[in-house]
């Protein structure tokens, strides 16, 4: 009898997919983010072979704390300092000033879009998202080239600004701090643009006009009323960009390396080939900042003062005059995100078609480095042929195009099955795991992440090249993907599939004919953000590629590591043509975008 | 004490005319309700007055300060208009407690500290929500956030009081309460309310005059039982009543202030109390259902369906084509299809499409 009552209670449960849905993610999930988490730590307290065991005087492979006491206490030679607390608090520094100015940035812009007047908001917006969509090392790359000069850094060439303008910049300006923090801030200021407009277009404007009649002044309203009911998007934006900032490889690599600026980021690449016990500490340590983030932002937006959820007649939005300094300021805008999103792309165009560098006349002008042919008997430039002619370069943007689009397929699927599963059983202990497993991911810094799968593959000999790659690819991004599935499954009744239920449709045919068409452009908007990122993803995939040739962004790392600056600008232009051209025609075709995918 | 007053004021969205050439004048401390459908322009007329929304055309006035006016491009803002405004989903800030939502519109008049306490207090007494004085809005119920939106509004003493539909968030027993407590508010606050509703019994029960309107446009602006009893036109007519009024379509032979009607094999005869002014000789014959009488003498009928209530009950009848509807008071039960007799026992309206729907004569209808 009691027995009976149990099978009948486990065979219910079973019954409802989204209990079998969030079941199988749940192991997946376990095994392929915790368990990649479980062998970080057993790599912080494991002497590794070569420089590291020689240099710990023990036998590879011993169990010691050793690489704790090295890295966090070894005053010798300041060794500490320069190799974990100096990075540290550099990582802190432009984490928090970048996370400060994409929230300022993005977030002035979005109030200016949806609460006045503005002029060109049309392009404004449209244009807004263009460096997040653009690779990160694009605004760092351009920043370089166009700030440098033979004075600071490495003391190469002259950019632009020096050889043209005659414009000499300071080396804080070029490199360090301020140019990593800048960049990664307007990297990044898409999301606060994002996070924070949604909230401020579907916010009641009822609650500021009720202000107003109650003799409220402009900047008092702002203050006291809309800033902090916006306070959970900007802690919400806090969170991804501090996240996002910490684990960035690129930028810190550009603005920061040739000044032996380092991040935590950056010093742990250093560390990887010769030590990888410390460099699996700083990992760890930077995934403990990335929770304790997380978990601070989820104890901010539980609190009492959330939202209630009755919606008024916010069509009446009343939008604020900026009378005469519309023009000024929308034209101001304009020139930044020109200077941001347009700019790069013609610099990047230049210097891919001339001869000797700094010189920017047209008869040093070329289009070889694109079409050309027989390059090595007359320039001394590496490959023979321009890259549009090059096999191995068309080989790499089918491959980076086949992996960019298994990792969408994957993660974006993944997603939405995971917004079924956690948004059918919201609320259960097994719905909130899966939620907060999917989102993991995206503590983990990519560089890191890449690392540790590499170590997991040697135990999983089949796991290797394009499949590994792909699962790496779409475990990464599957926190964009199950954020978006969420929220378009959250926004959609429950009374909707139920009605379906009653007729009898089975399950896969309730999630293709009613789910999915219902909420279409977000769903594919959470296949869009992988594409995407994955296009022009770096970090996560430099140590995995069997060779640089693979893909398209490692191709461009050694080119510009060898020194061919025209072939690297163009493949990076090559790069970001491609991804922006998939970003339009995805748009176009379904409706699916960028702020769908991040914003919900 | 002001009076608000909206002269030729025309409020247009792009091509789209929300409000069209509105003459308003409100009389000080009187309870005024904008009724009529969604999109009839109640919520945009209201939120013109409180400054909320700018005019395209005319002005306004709030006592003798011009608040608005197109034509010298005066345009005062909602803050200096001295108004309150209570909003349909209340509108209360997230973030703040009870007490915070309502001292803060009394911190911006730059009150001591000591003021804004004792008259919170007063407040939150006067509205029985003392208890909740350290709540997040959040952590309240409808109707409690609904007392806690009204105490924020009064909190400053506006002498006119605006009001967006404020009750239709809340279930019937609790909206039948509030009404009470707002009839009472105006009365003990001496204040002139504005109220926007889209229920004419909530018109009906609280006003002191309705303005009702329809695609922008004035139709009647009466007390409401002049309303109720001498509509300007059908849809007045329809808008006010619950059940709603009979209209009978009807053949006429006029003469002065008598007319006799026909409809299907009925014949009756109107004594208008002045003269019957029709365009053609068709109209349309408004009974109110209390004035249909089912039994005794009178043409017969069948019942279409019964609708007992307990205090009264609502009777459909078969009359040729016509579907009439009766009230009879007490719990009378007529089962279906039996057979029964009507008359019409007193108060009639005859409307006249081929005049736009406006009323032709009021009077009483008899049937011959």
């Amino acid at each position: 009898m009691n027995m009976l009552r149990v099978k009948g209670r486990v065979r219910g449960w079973f019954s409802r997919p989204a209990n079998v849905i969030l079941l199988i993610f749940f192991v997946t999930l376990v095994f392929l983010t915790l368990y990649p988490l479980l062998s970080l730590l057993t790599e912080t307290v494991t002497i590794h072979t070569g420089r590291e065991a020689r240099a710990a005087k023990e036998a590879a492979g011993t169990v010691s704390l050793y690489h704790f006491q090295r890295l966090f206490a070894t005053a010798e030679n300041d060794y500490s300092w320069i190799q974990f607390y100096q990075p540290f608090l550099n990582t802190l520094t432009v984490s928090l000033s970048s996370s400060l100015i994409a929230i300022a940035f993005g977030g002035v812009v979005a109030f200016l879009v949806t609460r006045t007047n503005l002029r060109y908001k049309k392009f404004i917006s449209a244009v807004f998202t263009f460096p997040y969509i653009m690779p990160a090392w694009t605004l760092a790359l351009f920043w370089e080239t166009f700030f440098k000069n033979v004075n600071i850094g490495l003391k190469t060439s002259n950019g632009i600004m020096a050889s043209v303008f005659h414009f000499f910049m300071p080396e804080w300006f070029v490199y360090g701090a301020f140019p990593i923090a800048l960049v990664l801030g307007l990297h990044y200021a898409p999301f606060a643009y994002i996070l924070i407009g949604g909230i401020l277009r579907n916010m009641d404007a009822n609650l500021e006009e009720a202000a107003t009649i109650l003799k409220t002044k402009r900047a008092r309203i702002i203050w006291r009323i809309t800033l902090p009911i916006v306070k959970p998007a900007m802690l919400s934006t806090f969170l991804l960009v501090f996240a996002s900032s910490m684990s960035a490889y690129s930028v810190p690599v550009f603005l920061g390396s040739p000044v032996r600026y380092y991040v935590l980021s950056t010093k742990m690449k250093s560390l990887m080939d010769s030590y990888p016990g410390q460099a699996y500490i700083i990992v760890g340590v930077m995934i403990l900042f990335g929770v304790a983030i997380l978990l601070l932002n989820q104890r901010v937006t539980n609190s009492r003062k959330q939202f209630t959820t009755v919606t008024g007649k916010s069509g009446q939005i009343s939008r604020i005059n900026l009378g005469k300094a519309n023009r000024p300021v929308a034209l101001l805008l304009v020139i930044i995100l020109l200077m941001v999103a347009v700019v790069p792309l013609v610099t990047f165009a230049m210097e891919s078609v001339i001869v000797k560098a700094g010189d920017y006349s047209p008869a040093n002008m070329t289009l070889d480095f694109w079409i050309g042919t027989n390059l090595d008997q007359r320039l001394d430039q590496g490959d023979s042929t321009g890259i549009l002619l090059n096999p191995k370069v068309w080989n790499a943007l089918g491959f980076s195009l086949g992996l960019a689009v298994t990792c969408a397929l994957v993660a974006g699927t993944s997603g939405i099955l995971v917004g079924y599963g956690v948004a059918k059983r919201r609320g259960s202990r097994l719905a909130d795991m899966v939620n907060s497993l999917s989102f993991f991911p995206y503590l983990m810094p990519s560089l890191a992440f890449g690392a540790i799968y590499l170590s997991m593959s040697s135990s999983f000999p089949w796991l290797r090249g394009f499949l590994l790659l792909a699962l790496v690819g779409s475990v990464k991004y599957l926190p964009f993907a199950s954020r978006s599935g969420v929220n378009a499954m959250l926004q959609l009744s429950g009374e909707i599939e139920e009605a379906a239920v009653i007729t009898g449709v089975p399950w896969w045919k309730r999630m293709l004919r009613v789910i999915f068409p219902i909420q279409k452009s977000t769903f594919l908007s959470g296949y869009l953000l992988p594409l995407v990122s994955c296009m022009r993803e770096l970090s996560l995939f430099v140590l995995l590629v069997p060779t640089s040739n693979t893909i398209l962004t490692t191709m461009l790392m050694q080119y510009s590591e060898k020194g061919w600056a025209q072939f690297g600008n163009a493949i990076n232009l090559l790069i970001i043509v491609v991804v922006l051209l998939i970003n339009f025609i995805v748009n176009k075709l379904t409706g699916a975008s960028i702020d769908k995918g991040v914003g919900g | 004490m002001p009076e608000i007053r909206l002269k030729n004021v025309t409020k247009r969205f792009g091509k789209f005319v929300a409000v069209d050439n509105l003459n308003l004048d409100i009389e000080s401390n009187a309870f005024i309700t904008l009724l009529g459908p969604s999109g009839c322009g109640k919520t945009t007329t209201l939120r013109m007055i409180a400054g909320l929304e700018t005019p395209t055309e005319g002005s306004i006035s709030i006592g003798d300060q011009v608040v608005f006016d197109a034509e010298k491009g005066i345009n005062l803002p909602p803050n200096k208009r001295d108004v309150g405004f209570l909003f349909q989903n209340y509108a209360l800030w997230p973030h703040m407690t009870v007490y915070q939502n309502i001292a803060f519109g009394l911190e911006n008049l730059k009150w001591d500290k000591k003021r804004i306490r004792q008259r919170a207090d007063e407040l939150l007494h006067m509205l029985h929500i003392e208890a909740f004085e350290n709540r997040y809005p959040s952590e309240l119920s409808g109707g409690q956030q609904q007392r806690v939106a009204i105490a924020r509004t009064l909190a400053p003493g506006p002498k006119v009081l605006f009001m967006d539909e404020p009750l239709s968030n809340l279930d019937a027993k609790l909206r039948m309460e509030m009404r009470t407590e707002l009839k009472r508010l105006h009365k003990d606050t001496d204040s002139t309310f504005v109220y926007v509703t889209h229920d004419q019994l909530e018109a009906m029960t609280l006003s002191t005059k309705i303005c009702i309107m329809n695609g922008g446009v004035l139709q009647q602006y009466a007390p409401p039982l002049t309303m109720y009893n001498a509509p300007a036109n059908l849809f007045v007519a329809d808008f006010m009543g619950n059940p709603t009024m009979n209209f009978i379509d009807c053949k006429v032979k006029a003469e002065g202030d008598r007319a006799e009607l026909s409809f299907g094999d009925v014949g009756c005869v109107f004594h208008a109390k002045g003269e019957i002014r029709l365009k053609g000789d068709t109209c349309v014959l408004g009974v109110r259902p209390e004035f249909v009488r089912i039994g005794g003498e009178g043409h017969p009928a069948t019942v279409y369906s019964t609708l007992p209530a307990g205090m009264e009950t609502t009777v459909k009848l078969n009359v040729g084509d016509n579907l009439l509807t009766a009230v009879v008071f007490g719990d009378v039960d007529y089962p279906a299809d039996s057979q029964v007799h009507f008359s019409f026992t007193d108060r009639a309206i005859l409307f006249d499409r081929e005049d736009g729907g406006k009323s032709a004569a009021e009077g009483t209808v008899k049937l011959l």
